[in-house]
């Protein structure tokens, strides 16, 4: 990446007249990177590989409400951390664009969801890698329908998901787009094979019946959290990862931070006791990363009114960041070490 | 325990002792025996409830201290978040929850080490140059009082007066210089800065008797390192563990290691151990909590392996207070101090030595 092929970026900033205010950014994009309108001709003319989006949607949970403050907390969050990753020696800076949020008209769900939808077919279409910041977890049902219908039917896709449920409700209280139905209706998908969906991170009773129900019937494989712990997250991923990429042309990748132990996130919708710790998580996006390829990376129910010190924004940055620097490493890119921190003057 | 002289060594354990004296010089290592309010009843907070001593070598000596506690109340010199300037007062609030005897190692850390709490350095708002020299003049009052010390930021720039306090403390030796955080802070300046929280580690190496053989960092990760602070390390042969070597191969392995390097034919050692080095889910109340880090239990594990080498300065920094939860972050931090010092007092009791 990195088109313009200037260096500053990966250093410490220079003083003079060229000093950058580290602490006032001016303005708040994902990893500072460039604004670009959400238009298919701009974003291909970006000449960045990823586009950032932002869906604040918040009216498809059943639970807490709070998560359409995500993108901006994920966005602020981001600013903490420096483009070059020396555990890769990759440098991630103008590997990303920021398109902004979808536009959501309140109270009426179905345009937003057509709205998320466009949004994702119009990234998808510039040939860009989608970062989706939610929102709820129904974003996924529009999302994942967008990336379906860009490969088109004569190709396949896969589906993973990180997070403590199912959401394999066939319909909640009469109503089939919420989050609680976003993998019965993802898995509903012309393109999506039952082989090709994997699922980590369920437990407690947060699982109705019928959902595991649904699972069996649609031979949706996932790994519980006590198979993760009594398997070790490296043994789990390899095989989920096997199911999502193996015979795929397009992979989605989706996480609820819920995934994560109580502790290690709570600033999410439902902070849920007993799940991964963030050295696990590391190990997992590091894994992914290094596969290569993912069409599109969605976070959601990023809840920040119940965070704590920011903690759980930033794992949830720090995550999508390792899995570009996994990937980007895996692609080939280095910094060449021999670049040097110019002198000062 | 003496008591009325001025200017000896005395130790009133305000939660442990009311207005009505209990009369044993014992005390304050049982429960209490009178009916008299104590414990909730905190008094002034002073670290360890050791009793105050002003920052001078002659007072220090006269008390026969061998820890001086100090407060360094200083954030302007970093560029992330401000409010760690509570981090002193945040780390004393929780020292009133934790008694003096340590039974893990069956020691009395009072009566041990004679600590004292020379309060806070005088810090100069606007002003890093300033605040530095206060820091560096209180630190070496501590040390020619013939303490040890141990100091709560504040930011992490106040490493640079501290290493070069101890190293101007032992001019004719050799130091080492510990950093264990999940920055790097390995900046030659930040915008032409030289004295920020991300330049301890260059300044140290500056310093004309300390090596960099003898310098290491452990715990470093994710996107916070920019390119140069990692040259620093590779460049300067200097061992860098970074969290996922210390996951890999545990932190208690690479503690010692870090502790071996630093104490390689030297003759004291500065132990800078930064907040944040710690997981954002054990350490929310830090400057910049990071996921990824150094667990509670592994952090005491650690805190327990460097009270077996000994520092002659360990620095605790970035504690925030403002941003914690439930107190759970000045816990740890002041549990980390506790462990080390628990663990210094049984290691040199084992070989017969006072500090």
């Amino acid at each position: 990446m990195n088109p313009a092929k200037t260096y500053a970026h990966l250093f410490s900033p220079l003083g003079g007249d060229e000093a950058e205010n580290y602490r006032a950014p001016g303005q708040i994009t994902f990893l500072r990177s460039e604004h670009v309108p959400l238009d298919a001709e701009k974003l291909r003319a970006s000449g960045t590989r990823f586009a950032f989006v932002g869906v604040p949607f918040d009216e498809g949970n059943i639970g807490k409400p709070g998560s359409e403050e995500g993108p901006r907390e994920f966005r602020l969050a981001s600013q903490e951390y420096f483009p070059y990753w020396f555990e890769y020696q990759v440098d991630l800076y103008g590997s990303s664009a920021d398109c902004g949020d979808v536009q959501m008209p309140k109270v009426n769900p179905e345009l937003s969801r057509q709205r998320i939808y466009q949004a994702v077919r119009t990234v998808l279409a510039a040939g860009l890698t989608p970062i989706l910041c939610g929102g709820d977890r129904s974003i996924s049902i529009a999302a994942t329908r967008a990336l379906s219908d860009h490969i088109g039917a004569g190709k396949k896709m896969g589906y993973l998901h990180f997070g403590a449920n199912l959401d394999l409700a066939d319909s909640w209280a009469g109503e089939r787009n919420v989050s609680t139905c976003a993998l019965a209706r993802i898995t509903e998908l012309p393109n999506l094979a039952g082989e090709n969906v994997a699922h980590i991170g369920a437990r407690n009773s947060l699982n109705p019946k019928d959902w595991i129900d649904l699972a069996r019937e649609r031979s949706i494989r996932f790994f519980p959290i006590f198979e993760v712990f009594e398997r070790g997250v490296d043994a789990v991923i390899d095989e989920a990862a096997e199911r999502v990429w193996h015979g795929t042309d397009a992979q989605y990748l989706s996480f609820n931070f819920n995934v994560m132990d109580a502790s290690m996130a709570p600033g999410v919708t439902s902070a849920e006791p007993g799940g991964l710790e963030s050295r696990e998580m590391m190990r997992i996006a590091d894994a992914i990363g290094r596969r290569g390829g993912v069409s599109v990376i969605e976070v959601s129910e990023l809840c920040p009114i119940f965070d704590v010190s920011g903690t759980t924004s930033r794992l949830a940055v720090c995550v999508v960041l390792r899995i570009l620097a996994a990937m980007a490493r895996s692609r080939g890119e280095q910094v060449d070490p021999g670049l040097k921190r110019p002198s000062q003057g | 325990m003496t008591s009325g002289n001025r200017g000896t060594w005395e130790f009133v354990p305000h939660q442990h002792r009311g207005p009505q004296q209990q009369g044993g010089a014992e005390d304050h290592i049982y429960s209490p025996k009178l009916h008299n309010g104590t414990f909730k009843a905190g008094g002034l907070a002073t670290f360890l409830g050791a009793p105050y001593c002003p920052p001078d070598r002659k007072a220090i000596r006269e008390m026969g201290a061998k820890i001086c506690f100090l407060g360094v109340p200083w954030d302007q010199g970093q560029m992330v978040r401000a409010g760690t300037s509570s981090g002193p007062s945040g780390i004393r609030e929780a020292s009133t929850q934790y008694f003096p005897y340590m039974f893990e190692y069956d020691v009395d850390l009072i009566s041990f080490f004679r600590p004292v709490d020379c309060g806070d350095v005088p810090i100069v708002p606007g002003n890093n140059d300033r605040s530095h020299e206060y820091i560096y003049q209180y630190i070496t009052e501590c040390l020619e009082g013939g303490a040890k010390v141990i100091f709560c930021g504040g930011d992490h720039s106040a490493p640079i007066p501290g290493a070069r306090a101890l190293s101007d403390f032992h001019k004719t030796g050799k130091i080492g210089y510990l950093h264990i955080d999940c920055h790097l802070d390995s900046a030659p300046d930040w915008g032409g800065i030289r004295n920020t929280n991300c330049s301890g580690p260059s300044r140290a190496f500056d310093l004309p008797n300390c090596d960099g053989a003898n310098m290491a960092h452990m715990g470093s990760r994710n996107g916070l390192n920019p390119k140069d602070w990692y040259d620093f390390f590779v460049d300067r042969k200097v061992r860098l563990i970074p969290m996922m070597e210390a996951v890999e191969r545990g932190v208690d392995v690479c503690t010692k290691e870090i502790f071996e390097i630093a104490w390689n034919g030297t003759d004291a050692i500065y132990c800078s151990w930064d907040t944040d080095s710690l997981d954002a889910s054990c350490m929310p109340g830090t400057t910049a909590p990071e996921c990824f880090g150094i667990k509670a239990r592994e952090a005491i594990q650690l805190a327990r392996i460097a009270g077996t080498y000994g520092a002659d300065i360990l620095e605790i920094s970035e504690l925030c207070p403002i941003f914690d939860v439930s107190q759970m972050s000045i816990k740890l931090a002041c549990c980390m101090i506790y462990h080390y010092l628990g663990s210094r007092a049984k290691t040199l009791r084992d070989r017969g030595e006072r500090p």
